[in-house]
């Protein structure tokens, strides 16, 4: 029974000028989500980040070298959302209610055609079992469940806390959940005050509000997905190196 | 009469069967048992289920950094499941830093010193104290000083004769980040690991940072201005930003533009300044004078209230000021991250067959070099108090409550070195609660209900109640001292010509033991650099033949680390940047010159 | 043991002895052990085996199902030439595609089966499809294409010299021969919308901008260009494997005329497959992926993926041998015929290729790198089962059905030809 009646459409607005790529918000989404630390042979190709702060630069030597952070989680398209058009057994959905796309792990067959779709890197394939160090899962968190291997995953804005809110809502006979009580779980983590959640539908929010600034961008927006996510950066070569694909001429890496 | 017979042949029954089954495809059943069976794929044994109860918050601090900050902890069944910060407290505003947010998967560490000696270690410990010979010393190395536990050293090292507390050496002084406009940072990671981080963060909008360093760490990718000056130049740049020097000869020395140092020597002019050190005892902190920072931005420390009798406590003396070859029993607390000793500089002090016991929970640290390591509690098992943190401008007073009973069997270091020493077995936390609200001075501000309270009007009892469950005792600011001392003279390294890098911590580390969801940032993501990684130039790789991801040798005076190189073309030539850590310590040393090598 | 083993064989086709063909199989059969060990590690300890990553999520496995599914396209293409459009001299080698195809499919959807991650719910793309998703396409069109190429197969089985002797097996081939027909037409039509579907797995794919292309209403070009890919080489193929296996069993098996009509057929479509292509690039070079914000020559300057991949797949693997094989002087000679058909072959590989791993390995996001992958010996391992499985099929059915009817007239020809003018016998 949802308490809900007016549509939401949550999203996030990241300061880059803030994010000082500590990882908290890497940490807390672990705990939260009950992301299990990595095997000895995981790396950074094969791990399990639903949110993951990558580090960015201008690709000049030093001392012209400038770095930034750049928080990646899934950018919760708006339109023609890849990965809810390609899964073939339709274990992915976005929620009318509040436009967060939702992944179903029991339903997820392994195929991986949603990561081959989605082009923000943000899915991740459980390529082992989940295994904690003995005496650690008496600290997992009881409102998720884990997951299996063979099953891909992602950012969902915390959904559970979603729902939590929710029942505190309707337990208390109110209409529409009070916005402090849902928070996704690296937002509340984030010591910076770079990453801020709430709903873009409703103009009085900070998150609408910080979209709807110029030093405001998206990533890959040309490609026409509508990410919910609005990265923001008052330096110009984080606004050009972050939102399209690498400028011309800066890169030692290419033939 | 008989009844007609009837015979059930083989036909009858496939019939019976065929038209059951037709029959139970359109019942439910078998439909709910094929999705079902979704379920059952789902939920293989081995897959952990996370255990439900009673869902409760319960209130601490961390205890992981001299931060302290605030803690919210959700508890299942009373056994923490997350940790988040408390959003109105004062100082920590609800930052918790990464390590601070799975600090409670600390105790079930696979790598954590379960168990270890303890009988021995106290017979060891007291055949050390009863035939130490003259002028022999029995030692308590204490790696968090400012903690209530460290007066218990303290004045046990009173009580035993010939005892001495050493200590790394703590800053006489705070910073008071409110009060600056422009801090000009040389190296202090600012943004990663100094003060507390909501703190920090709280002010930063209100000041101009100026990073100087050689390489550009987080800090100086945040800062407003970073001027990427030569290793070892600093005390160049900040004469001449202090005017007794040309900017012209700094800029010549350190490499760094006349108009960004001429800009960063006109901001400080215009407002009131702070100067700060990567070491809080760099001498760089002395020219804060200069900047008539001292009683306005740099005060003088404030600790809580003490019991009246602790004063009589022994004095705290840095390693250096022990005596050579002359301590007989060492005994180390290294039960908190905190400062780490380089072990050259404590093998000199240790008397010929010197008995050295440590209290760690990690095996990465002294557990390296001491003959003892008694398991010690970890976060946040043990009932501590942290001390102010380097930001910290008023007195405060906060107890880390424990959360849950120790998972594995630890001994109290605090509670052995008081008995070792014959002090009375008393609660020190309570006694020092009490002592502060004796004086009446100060507010109690208590997490659950985020109330401020006055301590006059305030109970003892309830006073300690709060302080266990959630809440800290703050005292008012009044007049801000100037301190006394700021930082002292180091003598500088002697170059070498074999060991050309400079070694640059582009990471803090504090050592022990790290949430195994830190293979996060670490491992499955390149945000944070591993223990064995190191990242030179492309010169620098070049010269030595290394390429980017390869196996090397980092070379110091001290010893040589097995390490991974990554050539970046963001760090300086002359330079090598490592994460720091005891082991790190322990290679580089003082002199912080290294050379790296192909494997 | 021979005696038994014997009466199996065909009348009047000359096998080898039942000894030799052991020896044949032995190393096939030990290649598939170790293969189904391969895929027995990823199954039991997970797909952790392999070396793909969160970036190559497809590797190797799905780069050689697309290209087998392309190269057994053979089956339903020759069917539909044969049954549909009546080109008679493809009879002699519809079995033999038959066996081919089915080999192919079954074979892809063994390696499928491994590379999910939950191989138990294999089934539940059938009970939760997604209508946009082509992937679900694929699977349903794929599953019924594999049955009827079993039902297809079974006709060659049950006209086994002894298993013909059962009669109700008789009867059954008997009927179902009726509705071969039927089965091809099913065929085509399956094939058609599961070849072009594996096309648009990637040509619908928005966040790639490599991969994406514009098309027919919800149909990306590369739909139309995969189904004109596998019909031009799945005759090639045909002939590939004919040919080889002329030249392992030393028989002759088709007329020459076969490899020539089935070189025609093939240069054609491959011409026509080129020509699209060709026109598709160009679109996409200059429209589809700027409109993205991806310039085309930005894709080509990660090593090693220059500008040379596309020229070999297009002009190097695909206008050359169309051109080869549309020559009717080159056509005459069976060496040029094999180089181009298996040079077509290989710029469809290579084209598969390029949609799954290169599509995988360039950046999306700025900050992204370029990654490289190269597949473990399991995944290795795995393929090599797929292979030896379909070495063993396609040897059992050599020896104990009729692949190629015209075998047994061929050999009696030789047989006279021997007799009469014995210096100028046979072709080797």
């Amino acid at each position: 029974m949802t308490a809900q009646n007016r549509v939401a459409r949550y999203g996030m607005s990241i300061d880059i000028d803030k994010c000082n790529g500590c990882g908290a918000c890497m940490m807390a989404c672990a705990v939260e989500n009950n992301i299990p630390p990595a095997p000895e042979a995981a790396n950074d190709r094969r791990g399990v980040t639903w949110i993951r702060v990558y580090k960015v630069d201008n690709h000049l030597a030093y001392p012209e070298r400038r770095t930034a952070f750049v928080p990646v989680l899934c950018q919760q398209c708006g339109h023609d959302t890849p990965c809810v058009h390609v899964c073939p057994q339709q274990a992915v959905d976005v929620d009318p209610q509040t436009g967060i796309v939702g992944q179903m792990p029991e339903r997820c067959l392994g195929c991986r055609y949603c990561m081959v779709a989605c082009p923000y890197h943000a899915r991740y394939f459980n390529w082992w079992d989940p295994k904690w160090p003995a005496g650690m899962e008496k600290t997992l968190n009881p409102d998720v469940a884990p997951r299996m291997r063979g099953v891909v995953e992602k950012c969902n804005f915390c959904h559970g806390r979603w729902h939590a809110a929710q029942q505190k809502a309707a337990a208390a006979g109110q209409r529409e959940i009070d916005a402090a009580d849902y928070v996704p779980a690296c937002v509340e983590a984030c010591p910076t005050g770079a990453l801020r959640f709430g709903d873009l539908a409703d103009s009085s929010t900070e998150v609408a509000q910080d979209a709807a600034r110029p030093e405001s961008f998206r990533l890959l927006e040309k490609i026409g997905t509508e990410p919910k996510i609005h990265y923001r950066s008052r330096r110009d070569w984080v606004r050009e190196i972050a939102s399209a694909p690498r400028p011309e001429g800066k890169d030692g890496l290419r033939g | 009469m008989s009844l007609p017979q009837m015979t059930t042949t083989r036909r009858n029954l496939l019939k019976f069967a065929g038209g059951g089954a037709a029959g139970a495809l359109l019942t439910p059943a078998p439909w709910r048992l094929i999705t079902d069976t979704a379920l059952w794929s789902e939920n293989w044994p081995g897959i952990p289920r996370p255990a439900r109860g009673e869902i409760r918050a319960r209130f601490t601090h961390c205890t992981l950094c001299p931060a302290g900050c605030a803690v919210r902890a959700r508890c299942v069944n009373g056994q923490p499941v997350s940790l988040a910060g408390v959003k109105p407290h004062p100082i920590s505003h609800g930052a918790l830093c990464p390590w601070g947010i799975a600090g409670h998967h600390l105790p079930y560490h696979p790598a954590r010193v379960r168990q270890g000696p303890v009988k021995e270690a106290l017979a060891a410990v007291s055949r050390a104290i009863s035939q130490r010979g003259a002028g022999e010393r029995i030692a308590v190395l204490d790696l968090r000083p400012g903690r209530t536990v460290s007066w218990t050293y303290r004045r046990a090292m009173a009580a035993i004769d010939d005892g001495i507390y050493l200590a790394p050496r703590q800053p006489a002084y705070s910073i008071d980040l409110t009060e600056a406009q422009t801090v000009v940072s040389f190296g202090a990671p600012l943004s990663d690991g100094w003060g507390t981080p909501g703190n920090v963060f709280a002010a930063r909008a209100n000041f101009r940072l100026v990073q100087i360093e050689p390489v550009e760490t987080r800090t100086a990718a945040l800062a407003d201005v970073w001027l990427p000056i030569r290793p070892g130049t600093e005390t160049a740049m900040a004469a001449a930003l202090a005017g007794e020097t040309t900017i012209a000869e700094a800029a010549r020395v350190t490499g760094v533009k006349e108009e960004a140092i001429g800009a960063v020597k006109e901001a400080i002019a215009s407002g009131p300044a702070v100067v700060l050190a990567e070491d809080p005892a760099s001498p760089l902190m002395n020219w804060n004078a200069r900047l008539h920072a001292l009683g306005r931005t740099v005060v003088a420390r404030r600790e809580a209230p003490i019991p009246e009798a602790w004063k009589k406590a022994a004095p705290v003396n840095e390693m250096a000021a022990a005596p050579d070859r002359a301590i007989r029993l060492l005994l180390i607390d290294e039960s908190l991250p905190g400062g780490y000793v380089p072990w050259q500089d404590i093998q000199p002090k240790l008397a010929a067959d010197a008995v050295v016991v440590v209290f760690s929970s990690s095996s990465e640290g002294y557990a390296r070099h001491a003959q003892y390591v008694l398991p010690a509690p970890v976060y946040p098992e043990a009932a501590e108090d942290i001390g102010p943190a380097i930001d910290t401008v008023a007195a405060v007073f906060r107890i880390a409550a424990p959360l849950i009973a120790a998972v594995v069997p630890v001994v109290n270091p605090g509670g052995l070195v008081a008995r070792i020493a014959g002090l009375p077995q008393t609660d020190p936390l309570r006694e020092r609660a009490d002592a502060i609200h004796k004086t009446g001075r100060g507010m109690l501000l208590s997490y659950a209900d985020g109330k401020s309270t006055p301590m006059k009007e305030v109970t003892a009892d309830d006073f300690w109640k709060t302080l266990n469950q959630g809440g800290c005792w703050m005292d008012s600011t009044g007049k801000k001292a100037a301190p006394h001392g700021l930082g002292r003279s180091v003598t500088s390294p002697t170059p070498h010509d074999d060991l050309p890098l400079m070694v640059v911590a582009a990471e803090v580390r504090r050592g022990g033991l790290e949430s195994p969801l830190m293979s996060k940032l670490e491992r499955e993501s390149n945000l944070r650099m591993t223990a064995n990684r190191v990242v030179i130039s492309p010169a620098d790789a070049r010269s030595n033949g290394i390429e980017s991801g390869g196996r090397c040798v980092l070379e110091t005076a001290c010893g040589r680390l097995s390490v991974v190189a990554t050539v970046d073309a963001g760090v300086p030539a002359g330079v090598v940047e490592v994460a720091g850590g005891p082991r790190m310590a322990d290679l580089c040393g003082a002199s912080q010159r290294a050379r790296v090598v192909r494997a | 043991m021979v005696f038994v083993d014997k009466e199996f064989i065909t009348r009047g086709l000359r096998r080898s002895s039942t000894g030799r063909f052991l020896l044949w199989i032995l190393p096939w059969v030990a290649l598939l052990g170790f293969g189904l060990y391969c895929a027995g590690l990823c199954l039991v300890k997970g797909l952790n085996q392999t070396n793909m990553d969160n970036r190559f999520v497809f590797g190797l496995w799905i780069f050689l199902d697309l290209t087998v599914i392309a190269l057994g396209a053979g089956a339903f293409f020759t069917g539909f030439l044969l049954y549909i459009l009546k080109v008679e001299e493809l009879r002699s080698v519809i079995n033999s595609a038959v066996v081919i195809g089915l080999v192919c499919y079954s074979g892809a959807m063994a390696a499928l089966a491994v590379d999910v991650g939950q191989p138990l719910r294999s089934w539940f793309t059938f009970w939760y499809p997604n209508v946009h998703s082509m992937l679900t396409e694929v699977t349903f069109c794929i599953s019924c294409y594999l049955t009827v190429l079993l039902i297809e197969y079974l006709p060659i089985v049950l006209r086994n010299r002894k298993l013909h002797e059962v009669p109700s097996f008789l009867v059954f081939e008997y009927e179902l021969h009726k509705v071969t027909y039927v089965l091809a037409g099913v065929g085509t039509f399956l094939s058609f919308f599961h070849q072009g579907s594996l096309g648009g797995l990637y040509g619908v794919l928005r966040g790639r901008p490599f991969a994406f292309r514009e098309g027919l209403a919800v149909w990306p070009s590369t739909f139309f260009l995969f189904i004109l890919s596998a019909a031009a080489v799945g005759p090639s193929f045909i002939l590939l494997t004919t040919w080889l296996v002329e030249k392992l069993s030393r028989k002759r098996l088709v007329r020459p005329d076969v490899f020539r009509r089935l070189a025609s057929i093939s240069g054609l479509l491959l011409a026509v497959y080129v020509l699209a292509k060709a026109v598709d690039t160009l679109i996409w070079i200059n429209r589809t992926s700027p409109g993205t914000g991806f310039q085309a020559w930005q894709y080509y300057s990660w090593k090693p993926f220059g500008t040379w991949i596309l020229i070999a797949e297009i002009v190097v693997f695909g206008l050359l041998p169309a051109l080869v094989m549309l020559t009717p002087r080159l056509r005459a000679h069976t060496g040029w015929l094999v180089t181009a058909a298996a040079m077509a072959c290989c710029g469809v590989a290579l084209n598969r290729f390029v949609m799954t791993v290169q599509t995988l390995a360039l950046p999306t996001l700025s900050f992204d790198s370029f990654l490289s992958y190269f597949p473990s010996w399991q995944e290795i391992g795995t393929f090599l089962a797929v292979v030896a499985y379909g070495v063993l099929v396609y040897s059992f059915s050599f020896r104990y059905f009729n692949l190629f009817p015209e075998e047994r007239e061929l050999r009696l020809e030789a047989a006279a030809q021997e007799e009469a003018e014995p210096a100028l016998a046979g072709r080797y």
